[in-house]
C-alpha cells in the first residue's frame, strides 16, 4: 500500500533537548493511525515538523516524497488540527474559515459546507471568543477540512472533549477513513483511540518504540498477566503457593494475585485441592496496559530515567510487588 | 499574492484593531481642528471677520486663510502616521499573540511570502487611513471653515499640494510597523519599544548627535512629506522627497527583511 506520509530518520534537538530522536514511520493511505505516546514524547514537535512550522534538525518527513513547503496549495492536500486556541477571540467562525479559504485559493462555498460538516452552522456568526473548547475543535476540524485535503493531521483532538464530543469525533475520524482520506492522529491515551485507530505509532522520549496495526497491539494485549483469586479458604491457597514456591500478592483480606499464572494451571491445582473461590479472575492486559509497558519499558533503557521504572507508579499493578523482576 | 492580500485584508477588519485606529485617529483629528481654531482665536481677530476667502490678507480674520493655514487645516491628521506605524506593528504582532500564525503559516508555509503580503496590506492600510484623515479633515475643517465665514473652495484647492505627502508618509510608516512588528513578534515589546522610539529615544538622538536629524525615521518621513508641499523651511535640514522616501522605505525593508529571515528559521510551537 502506497505512504501517505513518510517520516525517515527525522530528529529535533532544543539546544540539548533531544525532543525527537532518529523516528522513522509512515501512515498509509486510506488507514487512521494513531500516534501514540505519554506527553512530552515528542508527538507535537513531530507533527509540527512534518507541517514545517518546526525546522526540522535533521531527517525529512514527507507527503508523497514532497516537505509541507514543497507541495503545491498544501491546505488542498494536507489539513491539520493543531492546539484549540489558535483563533483570533472577535473574529467570527465563519470570517475565520472565509480568510483562510481566502489566502489558500479555496471557493467560498466550501467555508458552509465544512460548518455543516462539523455541525457549528447555527453558530456561523458568532466569535470564537464565545466557544467552548469542543465547538473550537470543531472549528479547527473545519478549518482543516476546508481544501478537501486527502491527508488530515490531527494533534491531540480529544482534549477537553466531553464523552460525547469524543464519541463524535470517533465517529467523525471513522468517517474520513471511510471515503478515503489517510489521517495521522496523536493521543497521550490509546484507549481513547483504540476504537479509532487502524495502525498504531507508539513513541516515548521522541523514539520509535513500536509500529505496527492495533489488530497486532490486540494480540499482545490477550497474553496472560495473571490469575487473581477471591476465596474463603484464601489461607489454605496461600499455604500450598508457599509450599510450591509459587508467588503471590494479597490484594485484599481474601484475594491474591498470582503474576504470570495461567487459568490452565491454577484451575487444576484449585480442584485438586478442593478450594472454594468466590471469584476467579484472569488478569488480562489491557491495551493501555500494553501501551503503558511499552512506553515506560522503553524508557528505562535510557540514561536518566530509574533503573525498575516497570513497578514505578502508574504500572497497572502499583504497588508493593515483591516478586516483581522489574526491569534491570 | 493577491490572495494573500485579501485574505490579510478580510482578517484586518474582522478584528477591533483597525476600527479602533480608524476611530482614535478621527477623535485627535477634530481635536487638532479644534486646536487650530482655538489657536486662529486667541491670535486675535473676532469671529465672522470679513474677507471672502482671499488668501492675502494677513491677520485679523478668525479662521485659516492663509495657504499655509489651509495647509495645515487640510493636513490636520497628519500626526495619524503614529497610528498608522502601530497598525503596520499590530498587523503582524496580533498573528503571534493568538497564535493565529500557526494557521497563517500552514496556508503560506513560506515565510517572506507572508510578510510580504502584509507589507502591501499595511501600504493599502496605511493609504487608506491617510485619506480618512483628509476626509475627516476636509469635512470637520470645511464645515467650520465655512460656517466662520471661510472659503471651502480655498481648502480644497490646497488638497493637491497637501495630500500625496501625506498619503505616502502613512504608506512609509504602515509599511515601517510591519518590519518593526517581522522583527519583534511580541506584541507588548514591539509596541514599547515603537513608542519608545518615536516619542523618546529619537527626539534625544536628534537633539544629541548633529545632523541625525535628517537619518531618523522622522526626519526621512518629513522629508518625503515634501513631495508635494515643498517647504522650505524644513527643507534645509532634510533630505528631498525622494531621497526620504527610500531611505523610510528602506528601513520598513531592511526590518522586514531581516525580520522575515529569522522567521524563516523560527520554531512555531
Amino acid at each position: 500500500m502506497p505512504s501517505a506520509i513518510e517520516v525517515h530518520g527525522l530528529t529535533k534537538h532544543f539546544g540539548s533537548v533531544h525532543a525527537v530522536e532518529d523516528l522513522s514511520f509512515e501512515v498509509d493511505t486510506g488507514r487512521v493511525t494513531g500516534f501514540l505516546g505519554p506527553n512530552g514524547s515528542g508527538k507535537t514537535t513531530t507533527l509540527r515538523m512534518l507541517l514545517g512550522l518546526v525546522a526540522v534538525t535533521s531527517g525529512t518527513a514527507t507527503f508523497g516524497g514532497r516537505t509541507y513547503e514543497k507541495l503545491h496549495k498544501p491546505t488542498h492536500h494536507v489539513g491539520a488540527v493543531l492546539e484549540a486556541t489558535s483563533f483570533h477571540p472577535s473574529r467570527r467562525a465563519e470570517d475565520h474559515l472565509k480568510m483562510v479559504a481566502i489566502g489558500a485559493g479555496i471557493p467560498l462555498s466550501r467555508v458552509a459546507e465544512t460548518l455543516e460538516l462539523v455541525g457549528l452552522s447555527d453558530v456561523a456568526r458568532r466569535r470564537v471568543g464565545k466557544f467552548s473548547l469542543g465547538m473550537r475543535q470543531r472549528l479547527q476540524l473545519a478549518t482543516a477540512l476546508l481544501g478537501d485535503p486527502e491527508i488530515l493531521i490531527l494533534d491531540e483532538p480529544a482534549n477537553g472533549l466531553d464523552p460525547q464530543g469524543i464519541q463524535w469525533l470517533r465517529t467523525f475520524i471513522r468517517y474520513q477513513a471511510s471515503i478515503g482520506r489517510s489521517i495521522l492522529v496523536s493521543s497521550h491515551l490509546l484507549s481513547e483511540m483504540e476504537e479509532t485507530v487502524d495502525d498504531v505509532v507508539i513513541v516515548s522520549e521522541g523514539r520509535l518504540v513500536l509500529q505496527t496495526t492495533l489488530a497486532d497491539l490486540a494480540g499482545r494485549a490477550g497474553t496472560s498477566n495473571g490469575m487473581r483469586v477471591r476465596s474463603p479458604e484464601i489461607g489454605r491457597l496461600i499455604e500450598i503457593l508457599t509450599a510450591t514456591q509459587v508467588a503471590y500478592r494479597p490484594t485484599a483480606p481474601d484475594t491474591i494475585a498470582i503474576d504470570g499464572a495461567t487459568p490452565e494451571w491454577l484451575g487444576p491445582v484449585l480442584a485438586q485441592n478442593q478450594i472454594v473461590v468466590y471469584e476467579l479472575i484472569h488478569d488480562r492486559g489491557s491495551l493501555e496496559d500494553v501501551f503503558l509497558k511499552l512506553t515506560q519499558g522503553f524508557a528505562a533503557t535510557f540514561p536518566g530515567a530509574t533503573a525498575g521504572a516497570g513497578a514505578g507508579p502508574g504500572t497497572p499493578h502499583a504497588g508493593p510487588a515483591p516478586m516483581s523482576g522489574g526491569v534491570s | 499574492m493577491i490572495a494573500i492580500v485579501r485574505s490579510e485584508w478580510l482578517k484586518l477588519r474582522t478584528t477591533a484593531v483597525p476600527w479602533v485606529m480608524a476611530g482614535i485617529a478621527l477623535l485627535i483629528n477634530g481635536l487638532l481642528i479644534l486646536v487650530i481654531y482655538l489657536n486662529h482665536d486667541s491670535n486675535g481677530g473676532g469671529f465672522g471677520g470679513g474677507g471672502s476667502g482671499s488668501s492675502a490678507t494677513i491677520s485679523g480674520v478668525g479662521y485659516p486663510h492663509t495657504t499655509q493655514q489651509l495647509r495645515n487645516l487640510v493636513g490636520s491628521g497628519f500626526e495619524g502616521y503614529l497610528l498608522a506605524l502601530l497598525l503596520g506593528v499590530l498587523i503582524v504582532t496580533t498573528e503571534f499573540r493568538h497564535k493565529t500564525v500557526t494557521t497563517t503559516f500552514l496556508i503560506t508555509p513560506v515565510r517572506p511570502i507572508m510578510v510580504a503580503g502584509k507589507l502591501l496590506m499595511a501600504a493599502i492600510a496605511g493609504a487608506g487611513m491617510a485619506i480618512i484623515m483628509l476626509v475627516s479633515s476636509l469635512i470637520g475643517g470645511g464645515l467650520t471653515l465655512v460656517g466662520l465665514g471661510g472659503s471651502f473652495s480655498a481648502l480644497l484647492h490646497q488638497v493637491p499640494a497637501v495630500a500625496p505627502g501625506m498619503i505616502l508618509v502613512f504608506i512609509l510608516f504602515a509599511i515601517l510597523g510591519v518590519g518593526i512588528g517581522s522583527l519583534i513578534t511580541n506584541q507588548v515589546a514591539a509596541i514599547v519599544v515603537t513608542l519608545g522610539w518615536f516619542i523618546i529615544l529619537e527626539g534625544i538622538l536628534v537633539s544629541l548627535v548633529h545632523g541625525a536629524a535628517k537619518w531618523v525615521p522622522t526626519g526621512a518621513a518629513e522629508a518625503a512629506a515634501n513631495l508635494t508641499r515643498n517647504r522650505g523651511d524644513v527643507s534645509l535640514f532634510l533630505f528631498n522627497w525622494w531621497q526620504g522616501t527610500l531611505l523610510m522605505l528602506a528601513y520598513g525593508l531592511v526590518f522586514a527583511l531581516v525580520g522575515s529571515m529569522i522567521l524563516t528559521r523560527r520554531d512555531i510551537t
